[in-house]
Parts: C-alpha cells; structure tokens; sequence
C-alpha cells in the first residue's frame, strides 16, 4: 500500500516516497499507516497495557438473572456487597456491558436467545460462569431440557463454584477476572 | 360447614354410577375417579352448587402399569368451605385425550396446555392447544412420560449445530444421531401447530399496530420471560406470554432422585421462598407417612418461614421500585440491605442463604442457634420501624399515586375467577390466606390478621405486601415467645421407602397458594410430584390484564405482580 491511500498526494511524491527508508525499513511502513496497523502496533507494545487498566476498571456487568444464583447477583449488584467498588456496575442491556455472568441454568430454549444477547455485546468482552448449573448443569444435569457444557458455548474465564456461590465468591471471581484481564491471560486475548 | 363426604355424597346422588371409586381422607381432602363422560357435569354441579369456585390446577398422571394416563383436577374454594377436591379422570395410554374445562373455568388452560405438551393427553374442546414450557424440538418426546428415553444424553454439549440464519443470528439445532433414530429415543413425527411468532403476527389486523418483545433479557423482567406486546398508538391492544425459558423439568428430575434428595430441588424451585417449597413437600410426604411434627419443631418452621416472607415481600417490593422510574433505584438498595439482616438470621439456622433444604420429614434439621431469640429481638424491632417508615413512604408520596393507582386493578370476582391467589388476590379484598384456609403447623394458635386491600391494582398489591411483613413480623415475636425446649425431629423411624400412597398439600408461599400432589407407588422415589405454584397461576392473569393500558403500564402493572419465572417454569 501506498501513502495515496491514506492522504491525497500525487502519485508521483507518493513513489517517490516509497523509496525512502528508515532504519532499513520503508518510510511508508512505518510512519504512515492504516487504523488496522495502529492496532497491531497496540497489540504489541507496552501501551495496551494501559487500555487494559482501564478495562478491567470498568467490567460493566449484564443483569440477567437467570436462577437462583441471579438472586445473589443482585445483592451482589446493590449496596451489601456494592460491586460498584471495583467498577463492575449492573447495566441492563447488553450494548452497554463487557461481562457476561452466566448466572444459572442454560436450557434449550434459552442458548439461541442468550447467544444473541452475547453477540449484541461490544468488544471487547468477557464471560463468568456463576453456579454449578452454568459450569456442568449441576442439580439439574439430567435433565431433558438443560445444556450441560456452557463452556463449549461461550469463551468462559472465570468459573465460580456454588450452588449458588456466596456473593463474596463472585466478587473473588471478579478480581480474579481482572487479574486476567491486566495479565493478558483471558480467553479471547484482549 | 361443607365437608368432603357432604361433596361426595352429593355428587352421588347428583349424578348416580359417575363416581367410580372414592376415598374421603378427611374433613377436607376428597379424592374420587369421575366417569370420563360426566366429567364436565359432576364440574358443574361442583361449581354452581357447592361453591367449588377455585379451579386449583390440574395435574397429569402416567400410570404406565395400568396402560392409562390420570388427569387430576384440583378443586377448592374461596373461603365458602374448606374441602379440596382431587377428581381424577382416566384415560388409554394409546392415543389419550380427556374433556377440557376451559369453558367451565378460564384459568384451566395454560394447566391443560402443560399437560399435554408434557404428557400428550389431547384435551377436546380446548382452544389454544399450543405447547407452553417446551421448545419447538422437545415437542412430541413427551418427555414427561414414564417411558420417555432421551434422558439426559439429549442435551450434552457436542451435540448442539451451530447455524447461521439469513438475518445473521446463530441459532442451535440438536439433530439426532442415526442410532438414536434406530433405537426409536428421539422424536420423528413431530404435532403441528403455528409457531408463537406466527399466532402472534395474526392479530396484526392494521397497519398502525406493531408488536414489541419484553424480554426474555429485559430490565422488567425477574428472570426469563417473553411478553410480547401488540401495540397501536400509545394502547396495548393485546398481550402474549412466552415461558419455559428456565424450564428445568423439575417434576420429572424429582421422580428420579430418591425422597429426601427431592427437598433439594424444591429450594431451586423458587429460590426467595425455598422455605415454603420445602414445607410444602415435606407436609406431603409426611401426610403419606402419617408423621406427627414435635410441637418445637412446629415453631421452628413457622418463624423460619415467616423471615423467608419478609425476605421474598422485600427482594419483590425492590425489584418492583427499579421498574417505575418515579421513585427510583435508591429504595432499592434499602430495601436490599434490609434483606442482608433478614438472609443472616435464616442463614445463622440453616447455614445457606437462598438454598436451604432445611425442612426434613417430621422435623427440621437442625435447632436453633445460641442467641437466636436475642438476634431477632434486635432485628425485628428494626425491620417493623422500617417497614412503617416504606408504609408511610408510599401512602405519602403523590406521584406514586398518581402513577399507580387504578393501574391493572382486578375486581374480586375477576380475581377469583382467574385462580390468583396471595397478595394479587387479597388486594382485591378476598381474604384467601392458606394459613387460615388450610390451616397447617401452629398457625391455628397464631394471632394474625389476613391482610387485604380494597382497590386491587397495583399500589395495593404493594401495600399489601408491606403489611404483610408487619404481621409476620409479630407471628415471629409471638412464636418466639411461645417455643419450647423439646425434640425437633419425631421419634419415628423414617423408612426409606415410603408407603404406597397419594397427599395433597398446601401452603401459604410469600406469592400465594402453594400445593404439591405427590404419589408414592410404594418405591424409594416419588412415583409424581406435581408442584401447583403460586405465580404460575398469577402469571396467567397478566395477558388480559395488559388488554387496554398504556405501554408505560404495562411494566408497573408486570412489576406488581412479584413474578418468579423460575416456579412458573419449574
Ligand atoms: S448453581 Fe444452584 S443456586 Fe445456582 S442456579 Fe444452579 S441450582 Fe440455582
């Protein structure tokens, strides 16, 4: 690619800049670029480092509560437990959110739904599994209606065992998940 | 006073040779098998005659041995008497099909809908014959069938295709395996009927109406749902509920675990009333074993009861203030917080929070902490102060009144007519309260009024429920004030096989009348569990109560009823 597509030049300047080069590399390469490139450059230096400070600062969370583990991702949500602490605020639409906590049982009918709601998510994202039911269908394992393996549905990084986990374990489980986040560990490599 | 062998008698010589086989339990449950033919009439007479004017439910039973299929029809009444009448109509198991009572009691249908799409028995003359819990591809398993095989490996994780849809979504298919198709486990012939989308694009009459989806993620709802409004203009014109989002198929789960692993499913039922659910079966099974509860374990279960109707009257008046953007989220938090000190005192007992499995078969688990009276005595006073103070909160504030009253009112006769019960149908003034109606445990000796409203809309459905707590509040202190040292379990041995037998049960959950129908066939797992819940009947009421309000409405009206999808949907 040439410096014409990215700022109108007349070809000419533009081939006559492609033969510049700097430290052994074309000037056109380095300096001038397309947003994809910054975003490779992002991706690998130190300062994606900093986006993902402020993105595990502001794990906005989807409230969905699905059983009985939604319940204790309300307290979790309101004021006992004040998840607003760590930047995990409840929003109640999906465009709005980074985290998806799978607080429940996941049946037939519901995956097709809650797929679309996964997919309404912004990037970047991150999914919790809350409960025994998300992580392996738990009491309900065999039952004609339950999905067993969530994991083989949605990236999940964090699992918290439970039934349902106290809401200290998913504040445990929060941490937990910016840690990844800071350390670049999480599943989809933010 | 009516009592049970009154009905039957009357019924008898009503309707002589109808009545095949009967057994009176007591003063108040009546079981009969009714002729198949006279089904509708001996209803009827039930209804017009003898006050039968609440149609409990309905419950499908598969007798696989006998090569017949049961259906149950719960009868009760508002307050005139106190009898329960449990009419069983029989039927082949080879093509199975029973009368419907839609005409007779409007609130039959969706307990119909459910038992044929679990079970297949075809119900004539009913009008929307349409599955309600399950997803299109379960439709035809039957699954609630003795005989149904596609248990458990149906659902495991690889077998679910992803596809893309023209519109871009993804959408999973769980085709069978050429095996399974062999061996005859999965459905090929599948019954017919438009899908919801369909039934509900079919009112579309004009072109100035349009339908929108509440749901199933919506900020209104407590848990899964679909509520599909069509709308014209600014008016809801009509109203169409989807459920089963979180159908966990408890019922048939329980027929599969042993007696005692069964309490635990109940507190998954619904998980702010768990205690309830666990009275509830646990008072059934200990009907069949003919078990006596010690007086202190009596008490026991009564406070612990109790505090769960605070709880769940809090997390539900809560949720409710979230939705109406007038008063705000602020509430909410309080009324969370207040909670925390309630789930800390049930939790000091039972050890859990929400999922407690407390209640056991002729007693509880475990006895009360040290200083568990002293802890309450520090809580209640607290709770009451603030209860008083969300009371005057909501009496005083004129927007709020503004906004919410004559908003979905019900009138009594509507209320009853439709099978709500709790706090929905004592805001209509009808005092239907179990603990009076169906007296259970040491609530005889209790002193508590039954609290009604006047208006039955939603600030009234509110308003009961606030003072609702006040009287818990003071059944706790009296109980307190009367318990006694003594044993919490009965003396009796517990077998692990229980006695072939059947039990009605009912109780007054934090949402209403709860009962559980619960055969034994002489084995070490329930034979049926049949959960008859509070909300699943309320939520029915909810579509033409949508009929004619404003779309701004339809929340308040949806958030007033204290909904637990996941009892609906079990
Ligand atoms: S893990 Fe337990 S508490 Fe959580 S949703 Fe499942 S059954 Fe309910």
């Amino acid at each position: 690619m040439g410096i014409s597509d990215v700022i109108p030049v007349p070809v000419a300047i533009d081939e006559e800049i492609e033969k510049w080069t700097i430290f052994g590399r074309p000037v056109a390469e380095v300096w001038f670029t397309t947003t994809e490139k910054i975003h490779q450059i992002i991706e690998m230096g130190p300062i994606k480092n900093i986006f993902n400070w402020g993105r595990k600062n502001s794990v906005y969370f989807l409230m969905q509560p699905m059983g009985c583990c939604g319940v204790e991702m309300f307290v979790f949500g309101a004021a006992p437990y004040d998840s607003d602490r760590f930047g995990c605020i409840p929003r109640n639409t999906p465009r709005q959110t980074d985290v998806m906590i799978i607080s429940g049982y996941l049946t037939r009918k519901y995956l097709p739904v809650f797929k679309n709601l996964w997919e309404q998510m912004p990037e970047p994202k991150w999914c919790i599994a809350i409960g025994e039911c998300a992580i392996s269908g738990g009491p309900f394992y065999d039952s004609y209606n339950i999905i067993q393996n969530t994991g083989d549905y949605f990236p999940i990084d964090v699992f918290i065992p439970g039934c349902p986990p106290r809401p200290e374990q998913f504040l445990e489980g929060l941490i937990n998940l910016q840690e990844k986040i800071k350390q670049r560990k999480d599943k989809r490599d933010y | 006073m009516t009592t049970a062998s009154e009905v039957l008698s009357s019924i008898q010589s009503a309707f002589p040779g109808a009545v095949l086989d009967s057994r009176v339990e007591s003063d108040r449950r009546l079981w009969a098998t009714i002729d198949a033919k006279t089904i509708l009439d001996v209803c009827k007479h039930l209804s017009s005659k003898l006050n039968f004017d609440h149609y409990s439910g309905a419950a499908g039973v598969d007798w696989i041995a006998r090569k017949e299929m049961e259906v149950v029809e719960i009868m009760a009444s508002h307050g005139a008497h106190q009898v329960v009448a449990m009419l069983k109509v029989k039927t082949h198991r080879e093509s199975p099909s029973a009368k419907s009572l839609t005409g007779l009691y409007w609130n039959a249908n969706w307990y119909e809908r459910e038992i044929w799409e679990m079970l297949g028995i075809n119900f004539e003359g009913h009008p929307e014959l349409y599955p309600l819990l399950l997803s299109d591809g379960l439709m035809g398993a039957w699954p609630w069938r003795k005989d149904y095989k596609g248990y458990p490996d149906l659902t495991t994780g690889e077998r679910a295709v992803a596809i893309t849809t023209p519109e871009g979504y993804t959408e999973y298919r769980f085709p069978p395996t050429p095996a399974e198709i062999e061996a005859g486990t999965v459905v090929v012939e599948r019954p017919k009927y438009p899908s919801f989308r369909e039934r509900e694009e079919k009112e579309i009459k004009s072109d100035s109406e349009m339908i929108m989806h509440l749901g199933p993620q919506h900020a209104m709802v407590p848990g899964p749902f679909l509520l599909d409004i069509l709308v014209e203009g600014e008016r809801v014109k009509k109203a169409f509920l989807d459920l089963g989002y979180i159908h966990k198929g408890i019922e048939k789960i329980m027929e599969n675990r042993t007696w005692l692993q069964g309490i635990t499913y109940t507190d998954r039922m619904c998980y702010v009333a768990s205690l309830s659910n666990n009275e509830c079966y646990c008072g059934a099974v200990e009907k069949i074993l003919g078990l006596e509860v010690p007086e202190r374990a009596q008490y026991i279960r009564v406070i612990l009861e109790e505090l769960s109707r605070i709880q769940s009257h809090l997390i539900g008046t809560g949720e409710f203030l979230t939705l109406i953007a007038g008063v705000g989220y602020a509430p909410w938090q309080y009324m969370i917080m207040d909670r925390e000190k309630i789930i800390s005192l049930i939790e000091s007992v039972t050890g859990a929070r929400l999922t407690h499995t407390f209640v056991r078969f002729g007693g509880v688990r475990n006895d009360l902490p040290e200083g568990f009276a002293e802890q309450c005595k520090k809580v209640l006073p607290y709770m009451k102060s603030r209860t008083e103070e969300f009371i005057e909160l909501f009496a005083q504030d004129p927007i709020y009144h503004a906004r919410m009253e004559n908003i979905g009112s019900i009138s009594p006769e509507t209320g009853k007519r439709m099978g709500c019960s709790g706090p929905v149908l004592r805001a209509t003034g009808v005092a239907y309260d179990m603990r009076k109606e169906d007296p259970i445990l040491v609530y005889p000796d209790l002193d508590f009024k039954v609290i009604t409203g006047t208006r039955g809309d939603s600030a009234d459905r509110i308003d009961v429920r606030l003072r609702e707590m006040l009287e818990s509040i003071h059944i706790i202190e009296q109980c307190l004030d009367r318990i006694h040292s003594g044993p919490i379990k009965t003396e009796a041995k517990i077998p692990k096989k229980v006695p072939a037998g059947e039990a009605y049960y009912r109780v007054e959950d934090p949402r209403g009348e709860m009962g559980m129908y619960v055969i034994s066939d002489g084995g070490d797992k329930p034979y049926r569990v049949k959960v008859r819940g509070p909300f699943y009947a309320t939520f029915q009421t909810l579509t033409p109560l949508l009929e004619g309000v404003y779309i701004a409405d339809a929340v308040a009206i949806a958030g007033s009823m204290d909904g637990c999808p996941s009892e609906a949907d079990r």
